[in-house]
């Protein structure tokens, strides 16, 4: 079988120094007293007790293992792109990774695989940042509150929505946002009770629908009385033709 | 007349060769493809898993000066039945004992690996398996990019259990086949007989069909093969054939028909309709 052994052999070495370590995961062990020696080509003499007295070298179970790594295979919400290189601890990278399907191991042969597809233009299933999906969940479950003044007169402009973000925990520039396509002037009460909405766009890239109201502001006597959970309730919308959309964007429990 | 003795016993034992299991009753029929697995499986002495094997041919002992030999033997191993249904890649329980201290007597021990439950996933199968395996396992699946790989490049010694090696079985068989589990894909199947396809240099289609068999199993299969090549033919049929032979050769008219007409229309059996009616039985 020595043909197969060096078989084998030139098959691992071909694959680049990982296992010119080999790994013993398990107890290492050591004899305290030796065996004698024995002739060329014989056979070892008998055991005897003493040579079943082992001490122990290593427990590797107990050693920490050196990171893998993984290439993504698609879109990760939360980690990254597809072709992406993770350096993972190993149980987390085959349990979280590698079995599911998410990610292949780094093998030259996938290494170049992949790396291919990175010259390639990004096809459209690729996302500008991995946490999109999280803001984009985060952004349509929004129930924006415009506030503007009840005397005032004044005209829905981006900067109104940006303050009224900042306010809710968004940091959002102007030029991300799209405004709905006729212009909203105030104070209008009628306005109170209806809902529209607009569009964000995320890193110049993905687009996503938030639902707006408009409340309108007085101190002392002249303010509006207080609704209980006013964003759970539906409302009217403001423009028909934006209804279809907004019947869309669910509204939080 | 001793020393003669002697010198016939010294110059005998040089020719005897002791029969091997190969030489005896029915498994001296064998083929060699299975000889070559049991070769890979029983022969081939397994990695050094529990210790650490000394480098080099020679060394130099550090108080004489004296060049010694180095002998490697490894630490024998118990192999529970367990061992057959988990993957424990080349682990197996050592029995011995510990000197905890120096005044003391030796205290039995046994050194069991650490066992856990998990899944792996084979591509050319395409399946998840849940099975029981030890950190040094997962390590080596890593360390080979994928259980396939692990599977098909370690040898038999390495791999121990029966589970092992059926799978592995498996997985050439449906390599040989070009992967019919992914029929459903074309392009994929292509994918992964490409990637694969390198394993099979080194079997041919005899090879995988006595991989991965116990010696029992292995004789069943040979004596399964014996009794179906020489099958007793009835020797009515024979006879009869003869007989219309005969028949035929004096040149009786109602012989004429072939024989096997002759076995059919002769039976009174064929007439009955069990699911008729009454009167038309």
């Amino acid at each position: 079988m020595l043909g197969l052994r060096t078989l084998i052999r030139s098959a691992i070495t071909s694959v680049p120094d990982v296992i010119h370590q080999q790994t013993r995961n398990t107890f290492i062990l050591k004899r305290r007293n030796p065996i004698p020696l024995h002739k060329k080509g014989g056979r070892p003499s008998k055991m005897r007790g003493r040579h079943f007295v082992y001490d122990l070298v290593e427990d590797t179970n107990v050693r920490r293992q050196p990171d893998i790594k993984v290439i993504l295979s698609q879109f990760v919400d939360g980690v990254g792109n597809k072709g992406d290189i993770l350096n993972l601890r190993p149980i987390q990278a085959y349990r979280d990774y590698l079995m599911p399907g998410l990610a292949v191991y780094a093998s030259p042969e996938n290494l170049e695989k992949y790396k291919a597809d990175d010259d390639k233009p990004k096809t459209e299933d690729t996302y500008s940042s991995p946490y999109v999906h999280r803001t984009i969940g985060c952004l349509s479950r929004t129930v924006l509150q415009i506030t503007m003044n009840k005397f005032e007169p004044w005209v829905l402009e981006p900067w109104h929505i940006t303050a009224s973000f900042r306010k809710s925990g968004f940091v959002v520039p102007e030029y991300a946002i799209e405004m709905p396509p006729t212009q909203i002037k105030g104070p209008d009460l009628s306005l109170q009770d209806k809902e529209f909405y607009i569009t964000v766009t995320i890193n110049k890239k993905e687009k996503v629908n938030v639902r707006c109201r408009i409340y309108h502001w007085a101190s002392g006597v002249d303010r509006l009385p207080w609704e209980e959970s006013h964003w759970k309730k539906p409302k009217e919308p403001l423009f028909p033709e934006q209804a279809a959309e907004l019947e869309k964007i669910p509204l939080p429990q | 007349m001793a020393s003669r003795l002697q010198a016939t016993a010294r110059q005998l034992s040089k020719t005897f060769k002791k029969k091997s299991r190969f030489d005896i009753g029915i498994a001296s029929e064998l083929p060699v493809a299975y000889k070559k697995f049991w070769r890979e499986w029983k022969v081939l002495k397994p990695a050094a898993v529990h210790y650490i094997p000394q480098e080099g041919k020679w060394k130099r002992d550090d108080l004489t000066g004296e060049i010694l030999p180095i002998q490697n033997i490894p630490i024998p191993l118990k192999y529970p039945a367990e061992i057959n249904e988990g993957l424990w890649g080349g682990e197996a329980v050592v029995k011995g004992f510990q000197k905890r201290d120096a005044q003391r007597r030796r205290v039995p021990h046994y050194w069991v690996p650490v066992l856990k439950r998990t899944v792996v996933k084979s591509e050319i199968l395409n399946t998840h398996l849940s099975v029981t395996v030890t950190d040094r396992t997962i390590n080596l699946i890593n360390d080979h990019y994928g259980f396939d790989h692990y599977l098909l490049k370690t040898p038999a010694c390495d791999l121990v259990s029966m589970l092992a090696l059926k799978l592995k079985k498996q997985i050439l068989i449906e390599l040989m086949n070009g992967c019919p589990r992914y029929a459903y894909d074309p392009q994929k199947q292509k994918e992964v007989y490409e990637e694969y396809k390198t394993y099979l240099s080194s079997y041919t289609p005899e090879e995988i069909e006595w991989y991965g068999l116990t010696w029992y199993e292995a004789l069943c299969k040979l004596a399964k093969l014996k009794e179906a090549a020489n099958r007793p033919v009835p020797l009515k049929n024979m006879y009869r054939k003869n007989l219309v032979e005969k028949l035929k050769a004096a040149g009786i008219e109602s012989a004429k028909t072939s024989p096997d007409e002759i076995s059919n229309t002769t039976s009174w059996l064929s007439k009955m309709n069990p699911f008729g009616k009454k009167d038309e039985a």
